[in-house]
């Protein structure tokens, strides 16, 4: 596991109130963890803060689990980068 | 009182909403507005509040149009450098007798007034969820509250507008944003002009503080909706109407 996957666990685990041990890469955040929109919108939020990027709010839908989160937070990061 | 905030007004060119505009700015928020149609009251309401030294953006965007709203807010963000007050002032009138009221005129008014309330909201509120911390004021009417005769559509759409605000209120509370509305009963403007130059003795006997509301009454209801001194005020709609509405 990477530096930032840890880092995206331990800001969702805090958002959504659990222990990042508790969160599966692969768990469905609303089915499996109770993440609701507006704690979607926190942690989009978290990670934009953090990383100092913007993703644009049509994501957040697509934020469905960490991976998935990880994998976007990356996309924009590699897009800063460039 | 608004120093380094940024607000936006729809409808900003004339009537409530122009005084809206020019109330913020001496407050010392930085003011972006919508317009439809008046050009040329946009461009001297610009160099208006330019010349009280904040920022200004006037651009015209039809509120119905969900896209444009959305264009709007994000030149907002990007050329005043955020997005802190949302006022949603435009609205329109089609007074008629239902029986002469056109479907046309049903969706004009209820897409302007309430619709266009939704538009600008929807594309607001993320940042404003983000930041934790926004306050919306949204301009309904007493015709919303107590009804008016040949207003069908505007009461129906002042009335929506009314339930938006209260469930929105509770809906984002927790991100400290506030929202809350402004309720004016006969106020002296382009809008109430015809109304008024036929029935205006009658109107004002009908007001217990005598007289027609001004533009200023109602900007001032807005300007403590803003203040911190509504910091535990959300959900509420403050009627600004001379206490018409209290004899009905």
């Amino acid at each position: 596991m990477q530096e930032i996957d840890t880092e995206i666990k331990d800001l969702i685990a805090k958002v959504i109130e659990k222990e990042p041990d508790e969160i599966d890469p692969n768990a469905r955040f609303a089915e499996d963890l109770g993440v609701d929109s507006m704690m979607a919108l926190e942690i989009l939020a978290a990670i934009e803060k953090k990383y100092k990027i913007t993703i644009p709010e049509e994501k957040l839908m697509q934020f469905t689990t960490l991976n998935e989160t990880v994998k976007i937070a990356k996309e924009f990061l590699d897009k800063k980068d460039a | 009182m608004l120093e380094k905030k940024v607000a936006i007004v729809t409808g900003g060119t004339r009537g409530i909403g122009r005084e809206i505009v020019l109330m913020l700015a001496r407050e010392g928020a930085d003011v972006a507005f919508t317009y439809l149609k008046s050009g040329q009251e946009a461009e001297k309401l610009v160099n208006e509040v330019k010349g009280l030294g904040r920022r200004c953006l006037g651009v015209a965007v039809d509120v119905r149009d969900f896209e444009k709203a959305k264009e709007f807010i994000e030149k907002v963000k990007n050329e005043l450098d955020g997005l802190d007050i949302l006022i949603n002032n435009a609205g329109i009138t089609k007074d008629k007798a239902i029986m002469l009221t056109a479907k046309e005129d049903w969706r004009d008014v209820i897409d302007t007034n309430l619709g266009g309330v939704y538009n600008m909201t929807r594309n607001a509120i993320i940042t404003f969820l983000k930041q934790k911390s926004g306050n919306i004021v949204n301009m309904t009417s007493i015709s919303g509250i107590i009804g008016m005769a040949r207003q069908t559509n505007y009461a129906a759409s002042k009335a929506g507008v009314i339930g938006f605000t209260k469930s929105l209120a509770r809906e984002v509370s927790a991100y400290n944003i506030r929202v809350n509305a402004v309720a004016p009963g006969f106020i002296d403007t382009d809008m109430t002009a015809g109304l008024v130059e036929k029935y205006k003795g009658e109107i004002e006997k009908s007001i217990p503080l005598g007289r027609l509301g001004t533009v200023t009454d109602v900007a001032q209801a807005v300007r403590f909706l803003l203040s911190d001194s509504a910091d535990f005020i959300t959900g509420q709609v403050i009627i600004v109407d001379g206490g018409l509405s209290l004899q009905l």
